[in-house]
């Protein structure tokens, strides 16, 4: 199914030219290669679509880094951009799946015409949002009573009741701004609970509302992306390094002979590795191995590491993976430990 | 040690391969007394510089049948690496499908870990 894997038979990896890439891309009939945004020499996806074709036809993960800034918890719920891993992008562009873009050098200075348009754009849906909520809410405060309980119905007349007392005091009535513009979750404190209909007779000064703003710069006028198509180019342009020493061939090596393998991979950090090696997607199998990356045959290691490697590895269901790699050969050996279960 | 009832069957390979000779010599106690391997016998690994210990491991209730193990030892101070351990592996006729490292500390305790050639999955 790959035709990149055929290239890669050959002991000694070479960066496809740009050609050979966009040849192979249109024989195989797949899209065009994915745009990697790298910043800061980290790779970063932050199209959803291409996380998905990512994770379901090339089994790269990634980890989700977008965090939420009022949520105190910032590593539970998370969202775009995808950061990959150094291998993973190495990968993703020599196979000719990918190609790298400097971020920063493709947002230009838009020009005043272009950001009015676009603040002009971006209120225009804001304001669609909102009347698109306001109209969903009318609906339901039409027929407020169709889920509301005996108790809900009697403390909303107690509401009403108790502000129609409060006006009857206060001079002036309160009126609704012609366009309320959106906040974030601000609470009214007489509104009425979550679960509860607003109420229909009585005027809000201020509402808030949930406005989805796009964060993705791939549609706006200035943002024009440049492709580094191999490792040799993007290195030569500053913007990419990896792999640069013998430890990072080396992990490059490890991760693309796995993934070929069809494995799935995923940082090792949680189990005293470099990888977690998984049979399958993540989201549906537990990994069989925690591999560790041994830059050469001659490496030294010490037998405590095989200790405590390998009784990790058997303690938490999984075997540990010495992965050795020989840069002269260009080959990926392995050796498998587990606790022998006696001694 | 020469007084020790094991010293006969080891004298040989513990004279060639003197670094490793308390390795050997502990590992070699632990697998016939504690461990209680039967058919036990020294090989020379040379390509490894040090004797391993081949036999018959004790069979648990529910495995298959006894196996054949080979056993090699090697202390906590070492440096091992990745090809030492292949070595250890086509060293040996007939190819095992695994081998045992029995790492040796100065306390007299001794952990064996099983290596396997190539990905090998762990039992369920």
């Amino acid at each position: 199914m790959w035709l990149g894997y055929v290239t890669y038979e050959r002991k000694h990896i070479d960066p496809l030219s740009f050609n050979s890439q966009v040849n192979l891309a249109r024989i195989a009939g797949m899209t065009p290669p994915i745009l990697l945004r790298v910043s800061n020499f980290k790779a970063y996806v932050w199209d959803v679509d291409d996380i998905n074709i990512l994770r379901s036809h090339h089994h790269i993960c990634g980890i989700l880094t977008g965090t939420l800034p009022h949520l105190s918890s910032q590593n539970i719920f998370l969202g775009l951009p995808l950061q990959l891993m150094p291998e993973e992008a190495v990968l993703l562009l020599e196979n000719g799946i990918a190609v790298l873009v400097d971020d920063p050098s493709a947002h230009h200075i838009p020009s005043p015409s272009a950001l009015k348009l676009w603040k002009e754009a971006r209120l225009d849906d804001a304001r669609q949002q909102i009347a698109l909520t306001e109209e969903k809410g009318s609906i339901e405060a039409s027929n407020p009573d169709r889920a509301m309980s005996e108790n809900a119905k009697r403390k909303r007349k107690e509401r009403e009741e108790r502000r129609a007392r409060a006006k009857a005091d206060t001079a002036p009535s309160v009126t609704a701004e012609d366009s309320p513009s959106p906040h974030p979750t601000s609470e009214n404190p007489s509104q009425p609970a979550i679960g509860e209909p607003p109420d229909s007779a009585i005027v809000m000064p201020s509402k808030s509302y949930t406005v989805n703003i796009p964060a993705s710069s791939s549609n706006l006028e200035w943002y024009a992306p440049h492709s580094h198509a191999s490792l040799t180019i993007a290195r030569e342009a500053g913007i990419w390094l990896y792999p640069s020493t013998l430890q990072e061939r080396a992990r490059c090596g490890v991760f693309r002979d796995l993934w070929e393998k069809g494995y799935y991979m995923g940082g090792g950090i949680k189990f005293g590795g470099e990888y977690l090696v998984y049979p399958g997607d993540p989201l549906r199998y537990h990994s069989h191995f925690v591999a560790s990356v041994i830059e050469a045959p001659d490496a030294a290691l010490r037998p405590m590491e095989i200790v405590a490697h390998g009784r990790l590895g058997t303690g938490t269901k999984k075997a540990h993976l010495l992965c050795e790699w020989n840069d002269e050969t260009q080959v990926v050996s392995y050796l498998s430990v587990e606790w022998a279960g006696f001694g | 040690m020469q007084n020790h009832p094991s010293y006969p069957v080891l004298s040989q390979l513990l004279a060639k391969y003197p670094a490793t000779g308390g390795a050997l010599f502990q590992v070699y106690n632990d697998l016939t007394l504690a461990q209680r391997w039967t058919e036990v016998e020294v090989l020379d690994l040379p390509a490894c510089k040090r004797a391993a210990i081949k036999g018959q491991r004790p069979t648990p209730d529910t495995d298959r049948g006894p196996s054949i193990c080979v056993v090699v030892p090697c202390s906590l101070s070492e440096s091992i690496s990745t090809s030492w351990l292949r070595a250890a592996f086509t060293s040996l006729d007939p190819l095992p499908s695994e081998i045992y490292v029995a790492i040796t500390s100065e306390d007299t305790s001794t952990v064996y870990y099983k290596i396997s050639q190539g990905v090998v999955k762990p039992p369920v």
